[in-house]
């Protein structure tokens, strides 16, 4: 199902008479979740990806603005009756019950609507001459069977007699999804699901949250601080700061063409290199090198669009695969090379570039000969973008 | 000096009580030994005098027979002093042949209300003897015990319970309520067993209230399952301050997301109260449930409180409990308080180990 979330906002009230301000966790959040995707809801923490997962949970009320379902407004619906399904971020199993229990719980509180039947098996029908509407519990069979068929998806049958402290953090998770999965939810919600595993369990997990998704269809949406998990499994990536919406897209488009610094920052590690640059006559400078040269198409475009490409002091930043060394090529970047990591399948070049405004880390193909000590480089222009001085700014180029 | 072997001494280390593992090197602690025992001692010799010592008298005494406590004289060890508890046998004493009464023992009845000599006795060979009855626990105190523990626990646990819970979700008021509810706990048990007196009396508010006349709760004579509803409710409102305290620290200690997770599974507020919050308060629900059965099973305070007497009437023993009997045999026969206070004790732990093995499937930590 179809999540739109419209002019979302949530504050908390600060306390006037302590001089505490009000904050603004989520700021006129505006968002689409096509059916059947999974959407990443991306930023640093403290930028309202969870206030805004709660609020389409049901668990916190906005303060503004709504949220729909498909064609139905849940904004001000109770979140048992959303048909929601929420894994926390440290999971909440209850600690109490087996993990057998902890999935059939939702089930047990679950109501089925089924037409009444008569003894041929054919639905009664009421006065208006529509079926007649029964609401039923399920039965412990009922319950049986779909704890073991979803318990199957995550692979958890063999510890459905186990309390939640005998298992690992894996297992927990995968208990919380089914969890979550059991009574069927149109949308299915994740609340940093990884943060707790180790980083060789958080790859397979991710792998597996992604197959699950895509095995059930359900309509996702995902928080996470970690840009590389939200990239790989994730249709569609919404990063966000400070409660504001920065950009909405495709992953592999986001981190090609990042709005402003702070996404082009945030995405992709280990993360750009920013160097002081400037714009002079139409190409793109970091001290001496020309780096870059504005196309026509992107000057026009900039023209459109308002943005200013004058003469101007920019930030330049270049992705840390944004350059090649080529010795038969002219090169345009020269820089000193510190240290040289290597990685097996790339090399990691650690640079303290005269220029620089962060660290300043490159990764080249392996096979490329370099050693410490000036380095020739050239550029790719695609991987470099022109950023304003200014803090939130557009990207220039 | 060379060939003398010096022998490892072992020493009771009192700081290895404190530590699962003994991980500190055995130089350091037997260095803070002395220390540790320096700092306990005040506490050690206090409890030695006033808590182990009598603990260990009472056992004793409970077996002498005819012990006077003031020239601690007694006739050797016996097991009578149960049997007078138990009211299976009772004192009779029989003329010897100098004249001089000896104390015998025989089976006794419970039909008798009060103590001492209940008929004198010319026997056909012209022997003397004088049958005396002893207050045993059977036919008031232990029933009555037994009564108070099993409608109070419960009663006060659910109370207390239902109570926290309201507090624990109300916003607004919530401090100023949690004081209402502790005051009673900070009240002097006699003092607010007056004013219970005065709401339970024949001519009191309580009947002028639910307009019952001058129906008899506590004096005139009441039935004993009126004074025993008045005496309940006391005991409950009284024990009630103690566990809400408890309750209400374990509520806040429930992670509130196990609320969001229950809210997301659909969970009513009744199911989520009864399959979250009781499970999870389950080690305060068996600490109170322990403690106030022991509480309970101690009853006394309360019943001088409201009644002042052992009864709904003077003479009566109808609100009789186990330790005002040993309190009462405390300046007559000191033995058989001590005997009854030896059976209260295994009755409780008796109780104690039945909850511990129960709880055990049920309690989650």
């Amino acid at each position: 199902m179809e999540i739109r979330i419209k002019n979302l906002t949530k504050v908390f009230p600060g306390n006037p008479k302590k001089g505490i301000p009000d904050t603004r966790a989520v700021d006129d959040l505006n968002i689409l979740v096509p059916d059947g995707e999974l959407v990443g809801l991306l930023g640093p923490s403290g930028c309202g990806k969870s206030t805004t997962l709660y609020m389409i949970a049901g668990l916190l009320e906005p303060s503004d603005g709504e949220i729909w379902f498909g064609d139905e407004d849940v904004t001000d619906l109770e979140p048992e009756k959303r048909g929601i399904g929420l894994v926390f971020q440290n999971y909440a199993l209850y600690p109490h019950m087996t993990v057998y229990k902890n999935v059939a719980f939702p089930l047990t509180n679950l109501r089925i609507q089924e037409p009444v039947l008569d003894e041929n098996g054919n639905p009664v029908l009421d006065v208006d001459g529509n079926p007649e509407i029964k609401k039923r519990k399920l039965t412990k069979d009922e319950i049986d069977k779909i704890v073991r068929e979803t318990s199957k998806i995550v692979q958890i049958e063999q510890y459905l007699e186990r309390k939640p402290n005998q298992l690992s953090g894996g297992q927990q998770q995968r208990v919380a999804i089914a969890r979550a999965l059991v009574k069927k939810p149109k949308v299915l919600l994740l609340d940093e699901p990884l943060s707790n595993l180790d980083a060789r369990l958080r790859l397979q997990t991710r792998e597996e949250i992604r197959h699950i998704q895509q095995s059930t269809g359900i309509t996702t949406v995902f928080v996470t601080h970690d840009q590389e998990e939200a990239m790989s499994i994730s249709d569609k990536i919404v990063v966000m700061k400070l409660g504001v919406k920065q950009q909405e897209g495709v992953p592999q488009d986001v981190y090609n063409n990042p709005c402003n610094k702070f996404v082009a920052n945030f995405l992709g590690t280990p993360p750009i290199n920013l160097f002081a640059g400037r714009i002079q006559g139409g190409k793109v400078y970091i001290g001496e090198d020309c780096v870059r040269e504005i196309t026509p198409e992107e000057m026009e475009q900039a023209k459109a669009e308002g943005r200013n490409l004058s003469d101007q002091d920019v930030t330049v930043g270049i992705r840390p695969e944004g350059i090649v060394i080529d010795d038969n090529a002219k090169p345009n970047f020269h820089f000193k090379v510190d240290r040289i990591l290597t990685m097996g399948r790339d090399i990691m070049l650690m640079s303290d570039q005269e220029f620089r405004l962060s660290d300043t880390k490159f990764v080249i193909d392996a096979f490329t000969k370099v050693s410490v000590g000036e380095v020739q480089a050239q550029v790719k222009p695609h991987k470099c973008l022109v950023f304003s001085l200014e803090e939130g700014e557009p990207r220039l180029v | 000096m060379a060939n003398e072997v010096s022998k490892p001494k072992r020493r009771f280390n009192i700081l290895s009580i404190f530590r699962r593992k003994e991980r500190v090197s055995a130089d350091a602690g037997e260095r803070n030994n002395w220390k540790a025992w320096l700092y306990l001692a005040p506490t050690i010799i206090l409890m030695a005098v006033f808590t182990f010592y009598p603990l260990i008298n009472t056992i004793v005494i409970a077996f002498l027979k005819n012990y006077d406590y003031i020239s601690q004289v007694h006739e050797g060890f016996t097991m009578e002093n149960f049997g007078v508890v138990l009211g299976l046998v009772g004192r009779s004493e029989m003329m010897n042949a100098d004249g001089i009464y000896e104390s015998i023992f025989r089976w006794n009845c419970t039909r008798f209300e009060s103590d001492g000599v209940v008929g004198i006795y010319l026997n056909s060979e012209g022997v003397v003897s004088r049958a005396y009855f002893t207050m045993n626990v059977i036919r008031y105190a232990f029933p009555n015990t037994l009564l108070i523990t099993f409608i109070t626990v419960p009663l006060s646990i659910i109370i207390a319970l239902l109570i926290s819970i309201g507090l624990n979700s109300i916003p607004a008021f919530k401090k100023f309520f949690q004081t209402i509810f502790f005051i009673p706990y900070v009240t002097n048990a006699i003092a607010v067993g007056m004013v219970f007196a005065v709401l339970f009396d024949y001519k009191g508010i309580l009947n002028y209230l639910l307009g019952l006349g001058t129906l008899t709760w506590i004096d005139q004579a009441a039935p004993a399952w009126r004074g025993m509803i008045a005496l309940c409710v006391y005991i409950i409102w009284h024990s009630l301050p103690f566990k809400i305290l408890i309750f209400l620290s374990g509520l806040q200690n429930i992670d509130k997301q196990y609320y969001d997770a229950a809210k997301i599974d659909c969970a009513g507020k009744m199911k989520t109260m009864l399959n979250v919050t009781v499970p999870l308060l389950s080690p305060q629900i068996l600490y109170i449930m322990i403690t106030s059965f022991i509480g309970s099973f101690k009853e006394y305070t309360s019943v001088v409180g409201l009644f002042g007497q052992q009864g709904t009437s003077p003479g009566s023993y109808n609100m009789y409990t186990v330790v005002y009997y040993i309190y009462d045999m405390v300046n007559s026969n000191v033995q058989y308080g001590a005997a009854a206070a030896v059976l209260l004790f295994l009755v409780i732990m008796l109780f104690t180990a039945i909850q511990f093995k129960v709880s055990k499937t049920r309690v989650h930590y």
